[in-house]
């Protein structure tokens, strides 16, 4: 490890141990960019791991962008990070269309599925990929979404002037109708004997957390390999959200990781406003800080509610539901709206707030200690839920960095690795709370460290609400994002102006790129962002947790029993609308 | 012994038709089926939980096939993956059967007028209810049942059976 090194030296240091491989360093927004070629991608993506004084073990995100007007029309970036020595670089890499770029599944498993991805949307192929094939889209599918001449497609909105013209969306999925997507995963037989048995489950099932799909070769009970198919949720997020103003784009963030959507909105928010290095006033940030633990409290109480009832403890269920139901409650007082309330946005909250508030949050924060005990005692020491967690679906720290989980995931196996506190955002210095990690990684570790965790969460909500004065500045003031008061419109010709442009036009971010991640209730949460000065993101890519945590489950399946699989699944806590976007 | 139909009636005996109780019984036990796709199923499972107890109306009894059940809440968007899969359940169910489209995304696409999105459910499979919201709280949903319960007790399966 290396002592703490400015990042212009950073980029030095890693010029001088891999010679000739980076062809261009730039800083923008406190990130190191390095370009490279795709000769030398592997050379010095091996380099950034293997070194002893580099240490880059983490692959955080692979993310795709198309730029048609360029010879070498997409560029692959690499976020890599050291989480010995917290800090971390982009890779970018240029490339052109028929051109391969050597896999980096090698270096990193995480690899996979983030080229696989960039494969399915964008076209660009990896060489020596062990299994590039489509991930989100359906096998019938034929384009690439991703890129930047594929339409946005849909259909026509109906109004009576064109209600008669309007050319219904393409029946694409007819083309699936009785396909080879119901075809038993074509390899699978051959690889164990006559005795093993094929099963497939989901995409409709009731224990897969949503639209997951497994293929299972088992023989008797034992399960000899898990072949995940994902992408049954797969909502063109990014895409639309490229065709959206930079506000606009805000909703339809809500509604990737459904159970915790103000977290998704804060993430995105953060992000442009690193881009346009715009400051948001602390009393905003704050009602950042508490909105965002409320929401990993309901999103933790699902977790730990269908995790339950899918082993058996149906009460459990029934309990965090009547929980979440006061925090929704607090939601919907706040904005009207139980689940996507898109409060959060670019510039601060979206209103102040109403009044009553501080008493609705308190009154639940003085009942939750004592369901969480409930929780503790329904399931801590009760011997099924030992028997069917303990030594389960073990995740040993190397894998679990290899495979880039986060969040709940990463610390069952001991990595005490919390954006939170390893690369504060928000006003979270201010607060107090500890990082609970796990032992030996197993399933019970998981749910014991989402459980500790909720008492965390609850920490910091009480200490939030203290600081949060009941009225205040809530927005930055700066009229190009926040739209002026009213009073301040019946006066001033400018105000008006500024309002005019803002919601015709939206505001205009200076060009660049960003990557901004924070700690959602699954992990790290990363937004990727370019701007090209317009009103609306050239690029917007999701590092999702529950995508990147999900890869590891045939690992985790492998030799267990079928109902381990059903554990195992719930320990890793995948949002679907997460993982296919 | 010569008794009149007033004086049944009298001693609590009610007249109906075979095809009223069979609709009555068919109404207050629906099942539906565990198919839940994106964010409006987390509202679903809200509805199934202790605060809005569907149980209230007879309608609690999820079913994880679609073999067993008779209604199917499309509750989410439907993507072009899964929309061949979604047909395939449907065709899967026994007759009656009974297709809820709760949200706006199972309804008309939502917010998502893209390329991965099915704009609509029905255009997959007939739709009988259409619940709006982005999720409809479980309250919406819940009245949604209900009509669709009157749907099915107006509905004339022995007199006027549907082509
Ligand atoms: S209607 Fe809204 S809440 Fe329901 S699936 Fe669509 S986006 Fe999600």
């Amino acid at each position: 490890m290396t002592t703490a090194a400015t990042d212009t030296s950073l980029a030095e240091l890693i010029k001088a141990r891999c010679p000739g491989a980076v062809t261009g360093a730039a800083e923008f927004r406190g990130e190191t960019t390095l370009t490279t070629t795709p000769e030398n991608l592997h050379r010095l993506l091996s380099t950034l791991k293997t070194d002893p004084d580099l240490g880059f073990n983490y692959l955080a995100d692979i993310a795709g962008a198309d730029y048609p007007g360029r010879s070498k029309r997409f560029e692959v970036n690499y976020q890599v990070s050291s989480i010995p020595a917290n800090r971390s670089v982009r890779v970018k890499v240029s490339v052109g269309e028929d051109e391969p770029l050597p896999t980096a599944t090698n270096v990193w498993k995480t690899a996979n599925w983030h080229e696989r991805e960039i494969f399915d949307l964008f076209g660009v192929r990896f060489s020596g990929h062990p299994d590039l094939r489509r991930i989100l889209c359906p096998d019938f599918w034929t384009g690439h979404p991703l890129r930047k001449d594929f339409p946005l497609d849909g259909e026509e909105v109906a109004f009576t002037h064109n209600q008669d013209s309007i050319k219904p969306q393409e029946a694409i999925w007819k083309k699936g109708l009785g396909k080879a997507e119901y075809a038993l995963e074509q390899g699978a037989a051959d690889v164990g004997e006559e005795t093993t048995m094929v099963i497939n489950m989901g995409p409709q099932h009731p224990s897969t957390h949503g639209v997951l799909r497994l293929v299972l070769q088992v023989d008797g009970e034992t399960v000899l390999r898990t072949i995940p198919h994902i992408g049954y949720l797969h909502t063109g997020i990014e895409k639309t959200a490229e065709n959206l103003t930079w506000q606009q784009a805000v909703v339809v963030t809500d509604r990737m990781d459904y159970l915790s959507p103000p977290t998704n909105n804060l993430a995105y928010a953060l992000a442009v406003e690193k881009l346009m290095g715009i400051e948001v006033p602390e009393r905003a940030q704050d009602i950042r800080v508490l909105i965002a633990e409320l929401t990993r409290l309901a999103s933790h109480l699902i977790a730990l509610g269908t995790h339950a009832m899918e082993i058996g403890a149906m009460s459990v269920f029934f309990y965090c539901w009547r929980d979440r139901e006061l925090i929704l409650d607090i939601m919907d007082f706040l904005s009207g709206v139980r689940m996507m309330t898109s409060f959060i946005n670019i510039g601060g909250v979206r209103a102040d707030l109403p009044d009553g508030f501080h008493k609705k949050v308190q009154d639940f924060l003085d009942v939750f200690p004592a369901s969480v005990d409930e929780y503790d005692g329904l399931l801590t020491n009760n011997r099924i839920w030992e028997k069917r967690t303990l030594g389960i679906s073990v995740i040993t720290p190397e894998e679990a960095l290899d495979y880039g989980l986060s969040g709940p995931n990463i610390r069952g196996s001991g990595i005490k690795w919390d954006l939170r506190k390893d690369r504060p955002y928000l006003t979270y210095p201010k607060y107090s709370f500890d990082v609970p990690v796990g032992k030996t990684g197993d399933v019970y570790d998981r749910y014991l460290v989402r459980l500790e965790e909720m008492r965390q969460s609850r920490e910091i909500c009480v200490q939030a609400l203290k600081q949060i004065s009941p009225r205040g500045e809530f927005r930055t003031a700066d009229r190009k994002i926040s739209p002026p008061p009213k009073e301040e419109l019946e006066r001033n010709m400018e105000a008006l102006i500024h309002h005019f442009l803002l919601y015709t036009r939206g505001f205009q971010p200076p060009e660049g790129e960003v990557y901004s991640a924070i700690e959602s209730a699954r992990g790290e949460l990363g937004i990727y962002l370019v701007s090209d000065g317009s009103n609306k993101p050239y690029r917007m890519h999701v590092r999702a947790p529950s995508f990147v945590s999900l890869q590891i489950l045939p690992a985790l399946c492998e030799g267990g029993l079928v109902a381990d699989v059903i554990a195992a699944i719930g320990s890793l806590d995948p949002v679907m609308g997460e993982v296919d976007r | 012994m010569n008794v009149t139909l007033d004086q049944l009636v009298g001693h609590g005996i009610i007249l109906t038709s075979v095809e009223d109780v069979l609709q009555w019984g068919r109404k207050s036990a629906i099942w539906p089926m565990i198919f839940g796709l994106a964010c409006c199923a987390i509202e679903m499972m809200g509805m199934v939980a202790p605060r809005f107890d569907v149980a209230r109306f007879g309608a609690e009894v999820f079913r994880g096939t679609p073999r067993q059940s008779d209604l199917i809440i499309i509750a989410g968007r439907l993507s072009v993956k899964m929309a061949p899969v979604l047909r395939r359940l449907y065709e899967q169910m026994p007759e009656p059967k009974w297709v809820l489209a709760m949200g706006a995304c199972a309804s008309c696409g939502g917010v998502f007028n893209n390329y991965a999105i099915v704009q609509g459910a029905d255009k997959v499979v007939p739709v009988d209810i259409y619940v709006p919201g982005c999720p409809p709280s479980p309250d919406a949903v819940i009245f949604g049942l209900m009509e669709l319960q009157k749907k099915i007790q107006a509905q004339r399966p022995l007199s006027q059976p549907v082509a």
